[in-house]
């Protein structure tokens, strides 16, 4: 007779694990309290915050500042159309190629939770109204003066207080663009499902892959072609920023890798004009080199003429490709030093062409031994946009700034309650760069050789 | 001396290759018919493995002419894709790429090199592979093989451009024991099948049994060549009976 194995129900295994793990000697189990009580204070200092605390009426009014700025009301389908674009064809692309889509649904669940709570439109108006008083001075003389007072009356529906301020307002009526913020993240979800049923058997179909390469090489053409009835003047906040770290970081990989390759040329001319250029981009700081496009003129001759009769965004942007391509030739040329001469051997006997090799033998596995320290270089890519502010671009940050330097009757003080916002959604962005890395790692297999 | 009859399909002529001031090849000269097996043997340090590298330039030799398969090594770049093409190499190491299956590994170069279709190089590489004895680890990655049966995928990957000839660099040297047999098994029946293979080698019953000729150097020259029987049996030379004495009496 075979004796049944004991049954380890879920729970019984969890307090088994924590037994074994974090309470096994009384060491260990003092350390685990103390943890768990900086924990709970932690977290009751949040809520208490979050709940009842903070003033969350200035963050709630101008939503829609922190995500477009002041781009104009009635042009804002441009920008929703790219989102959209850019969002389908990201999940479309993981549906076929990484397809396991819990952890991609996990990561929009997080990005959807605080995208919708920081949704737009708020049903808020203020409310203006004149008074008249007395005031009465040091030496006893009583005056009379009238004024204007303003007070910003926010709808908070049915929802209670701590409720409205916890969720920012999801209780009141929806607003168009939480409704079109809600359509995207379930557009995302379900594009990558269709892309994991449908597409998987056909990911080494070289059509497929065309077609794929071909949307991808489009999407930044065609984000711009949606821009062309708006001047780039209007791209402000977090529209700005992540256009400005998406156009720069895409460039600045490709720049990167041609630098790196450079590096490594046989050719004297093009070695040290590429470690020469590395070690120029590199000695200064990102904000010199804006600083640099921002004020020149003439001085270069046709080519400070031709750069600054640009639109500064897009100086900018050059900016952002070119200094992120000069670190991004450093870590890619680390890669490239990892991969044996036996590889460059094999690929040569093979008749492989030098293009051959390093398209289909090099710089796949030099990349894929470097993609952690990629992904670190293009959260620190998106982090510099914050340096906008000071060449007078109105990203997120500065945004921030002249709300609560402009609405001082309503902001009450409430920094904190914004900068939070501000910190929030430069997280929320390098969360999903280093999802996509850890993806892209699963994927092809980073560690196996 | 010539053992073969036929068309002379490796031609080097007075090949000298200096590292620094080191001379790793002083002037050699070497013709090798096609269908003949032979094995290049000498002491570490004699130039076997770069004589063999030489002859599809990995390592690019400082004087001399090289004519593989009628074409002549020249400073045109298209001599050296040619020559590449019609070489296939096995080195100890393996070298195969980790980041690819090994199907892509066999199919890669007929497909970029030879313009062949992706089908096409595929049933090609799956005969290939069946031939080398692994048809079951087409979809494996080099990683997940035995270093045996990745010297096979190596082997498979270099007939798959049918090449005019195949050369061996030291192939068994990295295996463990029990693993050498079965790649020997391959290079013997490639022989069987008459293809021309250059072999660096250590392993001396496969020189006697397969090679049709035995190419002894030594501090970068050839110093002797014979066949194996004459070469084992009554080599003439004292540096050859030196280095036999040594490898054959422990």
């Amino acid at each position: 007779m075979m004796t049944a194995a004991p049954y380890r129900t879920a729970l019984s295994g969890r307090v088994d694990w924590a037994r074994e793990n974090l309470f096994n000697t009384w060491r260990n189990s003092a350390l685990s309290i103390l943890s768990i009580l900086i924990g709970l204070a932690i977290a009751y200092l949040l809520v208490r915050f979050v709940m009842f605390q903070a003033n969350w009426d200035l963050v709630a009014i101008n939503r829609k500042l922190f995500f477009i700025g002041s781009y104009p009301a009635e042009e804002t389908f441009r920008i929703w159309i790219s989102v959209f674009t850019a969002a389908a064809l990201i999940a479309l692309t993981y549906g076929t190629w990484v397809g396991r889509l819990r952890p991609f649904v996990a990561i929009i669940a997080v990005v959807a939770v605080i995208g919708l709570t920081l949704g737009l439109g708020a049903e808020h108006s203020i409310v203006e109204y004149e008074f008249t008083d007395q005031i009465e001075s040091i030496d006893g003389e009583v005056s009379v003066i009238t004024g204007i007072e303003r007070e910003l009356v926010a709808d908070r529906g049915w929802a209670p207080a701590w409720l409205y301020s916890l969720s920012l307002g999801l209780a009141v009526p929806f607003g168009s663009s939480w409704i079109l913020l809600a359509a995207l993240f379930a557009t995302m979800a379900s594009v990558a499902w269709a892309g994991k049923q449908f597409l998987t058997r056909w990911k080494s179909n070289p059509v497929l892959i065309q077609a794929f390469g071909a949307a991808w090489v489009l999407l930044i053409p065609f984000i711009f072609l949606m821009q062309s009835g708006v001047s780039s003047g209007h791209w402000e906040s977090s529209f700005l920023d992540i256009l400005v770290f998406t156009v720069g970081g895409f460039f600045s990989f490709f720049i990167g890798i041609g630098l790196a390759l450079g590096r490594t040329s046989p050719f004297r001319a093009i070695r040290y004009s590429s470690v020469g250029y590395i070690e120029v981009v590199r000695a200064a700081p990102l904000l010199v080199w804006l600083l640099f496009a921002t004020f020149l003129d003439d001085e270069l001759g046709p080519v400070g003429q031709v750069f600054s009769s640009i639109d500064l965004a897009y100086r900018v942007m050059i900016v952002f490709a070119l200094f992120g391509g000069a670190y991004i030739a450093e870590v890619v040329r680390g890669g490239l030093q990892s991969i044996p001469r036996g590889q460059y051997e094999a690929a040569d006997a093979m008749g492989l062409s030098a293009v051959q090799k390093y398209v289909y033998i090099i710089l796949p596995q030099a990349i894929k031994a470097v993609i952690p320290a990629l992904i670190g270089r293009f959260i620190a890519l998106w982090k510099d946009t914050a340096l906008l502010a000071a060449i007078s671009l109105v990203n997120t940050l500065e945004k921030a700034k002249k709300i609560l330097g402009g609405q001082t009757d309503i902001a009450d003080g409430a920094f904190f309650e914004i900068y939070l916002v501000v910190a929030l959604i430069y997280w929320l962005v390098s969360y999903v760069l280093s999802r996509l890395g850890g993806a892209a790692e699963a994927r092809l297999g980073v560690g196996r050789r | 001396m010539k053992v073969k009859d036929g068309k002379e399909i490796v031609r080097l002529e007075k090949v000298v290759k200096r590292f620094g001031d080191f001379t790793a090849l002083q002037g050699v000269d070497v013709s090798i018919t096609e269908g003949e097996v032979v094995v290049i043997i000498g002491p570490s340090g004699s130039g076997k493995s770069t004589l063999l590298r030489t002859i599809n330039q990995l390592e690019r030799h400082d004087s001399g002419r090289i004519v593989v398969d009628d074409v002549e090594l020249t400073d045109d770049a298209r001599s050296l894709a040619m020559i590449r093409a019609e070489t296939g190499m096995v080195f100890q190491q393996f070298n195969l790429f980790p980041h690819l299956t090994v199907l892509r590994n066999v199919s890669l170069a007929p497909q970029k090199v030879r313009h062949m279709a992706k089908d096409e190089a595929e049933v090609l590489a799956l005969e290939l592979l069946d031939r080398v004895g692994i048809p079951e680890q087409a979809e494996k990655f080099p990683g997940q093989l035995s270093g045996g049966q990745q010297q096979r995928v190596a082997i498979a990957r270099a007939l798959a451009m049918n090449p005019k000839v195949m050369m061996f660099d030291e192939p068994t040297s990295a295996l463990d024991p029990e693993m050498i047999n079965e790649v020997l098994k391959v290079m013997g029946e490639l022989a069987a099948d008459g293809m021309t293979m250059i072999c660096v080698t250590h392993e001396m019953g496969f020189a006697r049994n397969v090679a049709d000729r035995v190419i002894f150097m030594d501090e970068g020259e050839i110093v002797e060549v014979a066949t194996p029987g004459e070469f084992f049996d009554n080599p003439k030379e004292s540096r050859t009976k030196v280095f036999l004495d040594q490898i054959l009496t422990h």
